[in-house]
Parts: C-alpha cells; structure tokens; sequence
C-alpha cells in the first residue's frame, strides 16, 4: 500500500509542469450577483439544479488535463499536492503579514450585536478591513480556531481563501466610526461584549478575517456558469476542484459548504482583470457550527434527511445510529468532531448541492492524492495555528484529522496507511 | 408532489431558517462583505423564496425585539389567540427588561399582561420584577368537585381576575434562586357564556362549587426557592429543575376563603446518545390547608386535565384542594429540529393533604411530536388516551 501511495505522490509531483493555466480573457462589468440562503437550501434539498448525471450515464468532470489533475485557474491553484510546501509556508497559508494592527483604535465600519455571538467590521490603524467574530460562549476557541486551522486547509489544498488570524484585543481599542452607526452605542458595544468570554486579563479573543482584496461581486453557485464571466465556461457541477470540494469538505467537517459561504472577486492582480473564486466563512468547520459545537449529527445526515428520518420513526428511536455512540472530545474547544464514525463515502454536508452529488470516483480519487500528502506533523502544524490552550484539544483535533485522512486514503486513495508515512 | 411539500414547509422553514441559517450574525457580517446585489441567474423557486423572507408577516411571526406576533391560547379552553407583544430593554443593556402583550382568542378570552423586569442586577446576584396580568375568561369549564366528578357533568363559568404581583430575590449560587413575592389577586366570577354547556350555577350548588356564591380579593405573599441546573432554557437536555413556593393568600373581604398553598415541581432530564434521546420525568404537587372555618374556593383549586398535567383529559377535567400529577417522557430525535415522544401521565386530585399517595392515579399514555428551534420548542403535537378517551393538543412550547 505504501508503494502505491508513492507511486501516486511521484506521478502527482511530476505532472507540476501541466498545471498551466489557460489564458485568461479581460472581463468587463460584472453584475454583482445576489442569493437567498433559504432558498439555496430549499433549491438544493427538494429540487435538481444544474445538470445531473445519471447512473447509466455519467458525466466526467470537464476541464481536466490528461492526467486528470485540474489546471491552475481563478478557481483552483495546485499547491502542496504538486510542490509540497514547508512547514512554515502550510502554517502560513494565505497570508501571515496581515493581522489587524497591534496598536491603535480598531474602528468599528458595521455590527451585528444581536445573536447568540456579537460581531463586527472593523478598520485597523493601516486602514484594512477585517470581520471580527467571536466564539460561542460556552465554547471558547471552538469556533476562532476551526476558521484559522480550515482555511490553512483549504489554501493548501488549492482554494482561495481569505487570510484568518485569532486574535487577542483589549476592548477599550474599539470605537464606533465618527458619523456613527444605526443602532450601535458605546451601551450596545459593551452589552454585546458582556455576552462574549472574556480572557482573564480582560481582553478578547476573536478571529479576525481580512477582507479579500478586489471588487466582490457575491458567491458562485455550484452549478451552472457566471453569463458574464468569460472565463466561467465549465459547468460549475462539472469542475473536479468543487466536486472534489467534497472530500475535502469531508475531511475537515465542512458541513456548511454551500454558495452562501463562497465569494467571487473581481481582482487585477495578474494584470488581467478577472473574477478570482473564493471559499469564506470556515466557522462550521471540525467539530464547531459557528455559533455553537456541532450536532454530532452534522456530518452524517442533511438538515433535511427523510430516510433516516424515517428510520428513527419507525423503530421509536431504538436504532442508534453509530454517530450516536461514538466518544467525544469533553473539551469545549472541540466539539463534535471524530474520526470512528466517520465514513468518506456517506458524509453529509447540511444540504447537498449539485457539484457534490455529481461527484464520480475519479473526482474523489484525485481529492483523496491531495488529502494523503499531508504527514500527521504538517497536520499538527497546521492545527497549531488555532491557538488552542488545551494541548488535549488540539491533540483531539490532530488524532481525528489524521483518522480521518486514513480513512480517505483507503477509501479512494488506493492505498496507504497514511499514519505510517512521516515526513 | 415534491412541489406540494416545499409549499407546506415554507412558510414553517422560512421562520425555522432565520434561526438556523440566516440570522446567524457571523453570517450576516461574512456576508456584508459584499454590496448589495442584484441577481442574475437562479431557479424562479429561489427567487420566490427570497422574496418569502422579505414578507413583513414572516419577520413580525419570528419575534425578537419591538413589536410582534402574540400567539398561542390563554387557556386550553380558549381556541385560536392572536395578539401582540411589545419587548424592550434586554436587549440594549441586558439590565431591564419590559414585556407587555394582549390577545384575544376565537373563544372571546382575552388576555393583558405588562411586566418590567430587572434580571441581573448585582452582577447577576440580585433579581427583580413587577408583573400585572388581567384575563377574561368567560368559558372556563367545571366539571363538578374532586376525583369522583363526571365528564357529563360539564358546565362553564366566567373567571376574570387582575392580578398584580412584586418579585425579589437573590441568586447565591449560579443555579440557585430564591426570593420572595408581594401580589394582590382580584376576582370576579360569573355566569358562563357558552351555547354548548350549562352554566354552572344551573348545576351545581355552592356547597359543591365552594365560593360560587361569592367571590373575594386576596393579598397573597409568598416564598420560593429554585434549583435550575438544566442545559437549556427552552428545551433541557439534561439536568434538573426543582422548584417550591409557598403562598399565603389572605382573603381580604370575608374571612372565610384565605388558605395556605405549597407548589413543589420536580423535573429531571436524562440524557443518552449525545442527547439525542432523553427521558424527561416530571413530578408535580399542589397542596392546600386552610384556618378553621376557612375553605378553597373553587376557581383557586388546582385542576387536572389538558396539555400541561394529563393529556388525555380535557383541561380542568378535575378540581380539588390537592393535586399530583407524574410525567414521564421518552424523547427521540428524528431529525434536526424533529423530535418524537412517547409519554405517560398519572396523577390526582385529593381534598385532604394527608390522603397524598399513589392510590387512585388516573393514568394515560400518548405520543407526540415536537418541533424545535435553536432556542426550544416551535410547536408540539400530543395525542394521549385514558379511562375517558384520548385529545389531541397543539401547543407552541415544550411541555416541560
């Protein structure tokens, strides 16, 4: 098994040089492009969008170079799989430059104070935006540190993401903007905060995600193509990076993988102008939801999920499902987050979406080559980032990750007892 | 018929979704990264959707802070209620709190209520509030006194009390509460108004209705004390509520009514499966005793019967100066936000505090269905069947 895994590394590593992305075509005004959550779970759970394959006929996902790896692109940059980074450069992700400034006023753009966490819009002393969320109360680091751990993650697999970084501040450095804010007073800011777990030294810890730079112009969709992109001319269902998407979603227990948390960007920096694809929002990652630890439930069923529904209906809640059994992390910086349960082939995000239901075999097989280059030391960096003061819950984090992966590997990877490579 | 059931989940998910998905803030904020767009290319179903959330009535039905929509029945006797609530305060400083609410119901039952609250004074130790709640109840049923009283001997009486009411108390502990309260209750009862029943001055007697001949005001202060370890407010999980409160009413215009009242509620959650079941067991007592010469009138007796105590009774099936009931639960998930239960009640109503025992429970057995949200239960469905034949509740909150 381990010489298959080899062979499979060596074959990815010397297909680096077909990576070459396609020449990219100047775009003119894009239309911000607008979605109702609600009705993107609604779509997805009870209707087909998109063009679905079936089993008699299935459809090979397009744009996929000969050996059927996935060209650089705005969607997608080959990074770890192709050149393995250092390290330092997987702990570094997109950016480590960029943390909110140390000193002076963070002054706070727009806020949201109601909801189980506050958050808010700030700009720092360097003039940058970031969107600065905090964790659940009872649940502090959980959710700060599965945003800065998964979009270490994704980069590393290939995506876009914005750069994430915990951070430490006292309150007394935010301000509300000169000309005010609609409802917000210095009595709502600090009722707010009251509401979030403050550190024994009386400052907060919060993520801080810079704002992607670029003119954002609203999420993709996992389906169909962007009419005024010249650039988007493959199916989005059809693309191997979002219906391998699901395998890395997978892995790190992204249950809201939806449009909702995805970003396009008009960007320049390649001196074309093009739209750049962006993942966001990776708060419902490893074992948090965001506002709270997950269900141990996420993961295994939809939101909406008949059959199994039907399933405890029927036998009055006497069949336990092995989610419902399997140990837990007691730290609350964890969540529900485990890798015994966890089965590659039937994971489940909140709601499904075309991309990863048109999934075929060879989509996963080539998610999977990415998930097995990741040694169990390059995990633990990389879960590093997340800050956790329990070393037990980052060591939690690590051991299910790395589950996890070995559970990838042989599943769809062909072979190897990822555990057993080392760096 | 997939089109058929979006039709019928809408408007349930539209408000269930504001919770779950699309209130969250963080999302919001993630979100307001972007302008505000304009939208290209989606399903008409999306746009539709969209457009569902922006309704006026879907953000007055999802509540929160300012005006809203008061649902729900008074009473279980009362049919349909709507109503409006104003909330203020909490929201701002987390110190005080104003509440204030009418509805009526289908059932002409109205019902008034105004409370200003003051939850975390003292960093949390020291609690208050003032409450003043009218109703008019013009059909409340009565069915004759204690456990021997017939189903056919219903009749219906008009109950219509304002009860004001001062609460303080301290909070030693995190999960500990005790305090004391200052009300006054004036009551007025009359003839019932209902086609269906007779009024119940046609049947039955003051000697049997005790204090149907006339009614009487009463100053009532009292003591209780909390013990609330549960994980969540709306709907626990695990943990255990225990509560006493012991109520001195005095009857202040003719010395023949005042007694003493002691509620104990006893409630414990125990969890398996990662909470994904739960047995939920409920322990419930009202006890009276009175001065010599003094005795309970009946609209102040504890009753039995309806969604809250005994399910497969109708609601004040039975009226006694003492009252126990059991429940017992077996809660299920099915599915986010979907629950089941299977459930047995027993209990009684007893007219002396020393006949307390288990002889001559009335017992029934049910199941239900819950629907949850974040924050507790969005509604129940329960069905419970006894010696009396079975009813079917709708609510919209927990049952305990």
């Amino acid at each position: 098994m381990a010489t298959l895994s080899r062979k499979l590394l060596a074959l990815a590593a010397c297909t680096t040089s077909l990576f070459a992305s396609e020449a990219l075509v100047p775009v003119g005004k894009i239309q911000p492009q607008k979605m109702s959550e609600f009705g993107d779970m609604m779509s997805n759970t009870f209707g087909s969008p998109g063009e679905r394959q079936t089993a008699k006929e299935p459809i090979p996902s397009r744009g996929v170079l000969p050996n059927g790896e996935v060209p650089d692109s705005p969607w997608y940059v080959n990074r770890h799989a192709s050149t393995p980074m250092s390290i330092d450069e997987l702990k570094r992700g997109p950016g480590d430059t960029n943390p909110p400034a140390a000193t002076g006023t963070w002054t706070i753009v727009s806020a949201k104070t109601e909801g189980v966490t506050p958050g808010f819009v700030i700009e720092d002393a360097k003039g940058d935006k970031y969107v600065i969320k905090f964790d659940p109360p009872r649940h502090p680091e959980l959710a700060s540190g599965a945003d800065v751990v998964a979009s270490k993650f994704f980069h590393a697999l290939g995506y876009h993401v914005p750069e994430n970084y915990v951070v430490h501040f006292d309150p007394s450095r935010l301000a509300i903007k000169k000309d005010g804010i609609k409802g917000l007073t210095k009595k709502k800011l600090k009722a707010a905060l009251d509401r979030v777990r403050k550190e024994k030294d009386g400052s907060y810890r919060a993520l801080a995600s810079l704002y992607v730079k670029g003119e954002p112009v609203g999420p993709f969709f996992f389906h169909g193509v962007r009419a005024d992109d010249p650039n988007d001319k493959i199916l989005h269902e059809h693309r191997r990076e979002l219906r391998g998407l699901y395998l890395f979603s997978a892995w790190l227990n992204h249950t809201d993988s939806k449009s909702g948390n995805t970003l396009d960007v008009v960007v320049e920096g390649t001196g074309v102008r093009h739209v750049r694809h962006y993942l966001i929002d990776f708060g419902a990652t490893l074992g948090s939801a965001t506002h709270e630890a997950k269900s141990p439930r996420q993961g295994h069923e939809n939101l909406i999920d008949m059959k199994p529904a039907l399933v405890q209906f029927f036998t009055l809640g006497l069949h336990v499902p092995k989610w419902a059994r399997t140990e837990l992390s007691d730290s609350p910086a964890v969540g529900a987050f485990e890798a015994e349960a966890f089965d590659p082939a039937h994971w489940k995000p909140n709601y499904p979406n075309p991309a990863f239901e048109n999934r075929l075999p060879d989509d996963l097989k080539w998610a999977a080559r990415k998930i097995a280059t990741f040694t169990d030391d390059q995990i633990r960096a990389i879960v590093s980032t997340g800050q956790y003061s329990d070393p037990a819950a980052a060591d939690w984090i690590v051991r299910t990750l790395i589950g996890r992966r070995d559970k990838i590997v042989r599943a769809y990877g062909d072979a190897v007892q990822a555990s057993t490579r080392k760096e | 018929m997939r089109k058929l059931l979006v039709g019928l989940l809408w408007p349930l998910a539209a408000v269930y979704s504001q919770d779950n998905l699309s209130l969250n803030p963080v999302t919001v904020l993630e979100k307001s990264r972007a302008p505000e767009f304009t939208y290209d290319e989606a399903p008409t179903l999306d746009r539709g959707l969209r457009q569902t959330r922006k309704l006026p009535l879907v953000s007055f039905l999802n509540g929160g802070y300012g005006f809203r929509a008061k649902l729900g029945r008074p009473a279980p006797t009362s049919g349909f209620a709507a109503g409006v609530e104003y909330n203020a305060g909490n929201y701002t400083t987390g110190q005080v709190l104003f509440r204030t609410s009418a509805r009526a119901s289908t059932g002409r039952y109205l019902h008034a209520d105004a409370e200003v609250a003051f939850p975390r004074l003292a960093g949390e130790k020291i609690f208050a509030n003032v409450t003043a709640v009218h109703r008019n109840f013009p059909q409340l049923r009565y069915y004759g006194p204690g456990a021997g009283s017939r189903a056919e001997g219903i009749t219906n009486f008009r109950l219509e009390d304002t009860r004001a009411e001062a609460t303080a108390g301290v909070r030693p502990l995190r999960i500990v509460r005790l305090g004391a309260t200052a009300s006054y209750l004036k009551i007025n009862t009359g003839p019932g108004t209902s086609s269906r029943y007779f009024s119940i001055k046609r049947i039955y007697a003051p000697q049997q209705a005790t204090g149907l001949d006339r009614q009487t005001d009463y100053a009532a202060p009292g003591v209780f004390a909390e013990i609330d370890y549960t994980d969540h407010v709306g709907s626990p999980r695990s943990g255990g509520i225990y509560y006493a409160r012991l109520t001195n009413y005095v009857d202040q215009q003719h010395g023949a009514y005042s007694f003493r009242g002691l509620d104990i509620d006893l409630r414990q959650f125990l969890p398996l499966f990662h909470e994904q079941r739960v047995f939920a067991l409920r322990a419930h007592g009202t006890f009276t005793d009175t001065p010599r010469g003094n005795l309970v009138p009946f609209y102040m007796q504890p009753t039995l019967g309806g969604p809250e105590t005994m399910r497969a009774y109708p609601a004040f099936r039975f009226y006694g100066n003492n009252s126990m009931y059991f429940n017992a639960e077996y809660r299920w998930k099915l599915s986010t936000g979907i629950e089941m239960a299977l459930f047995t009640d027993a209990g009684k109503v007893f007219p002396n505090r020393r006949q307390i025992d288990l002889r001559g429970l009335q017992f029934c057995y049910g199941a239900g269905l819950r629907l949850n949200y974040r924050q507790g239960t969005f509604m129940r469905l329960d069905g419970g069947c006894g010696r009396e034949g079975c009813q079917v509740w709708l609510r919209f909150h927990e049952n305990y």
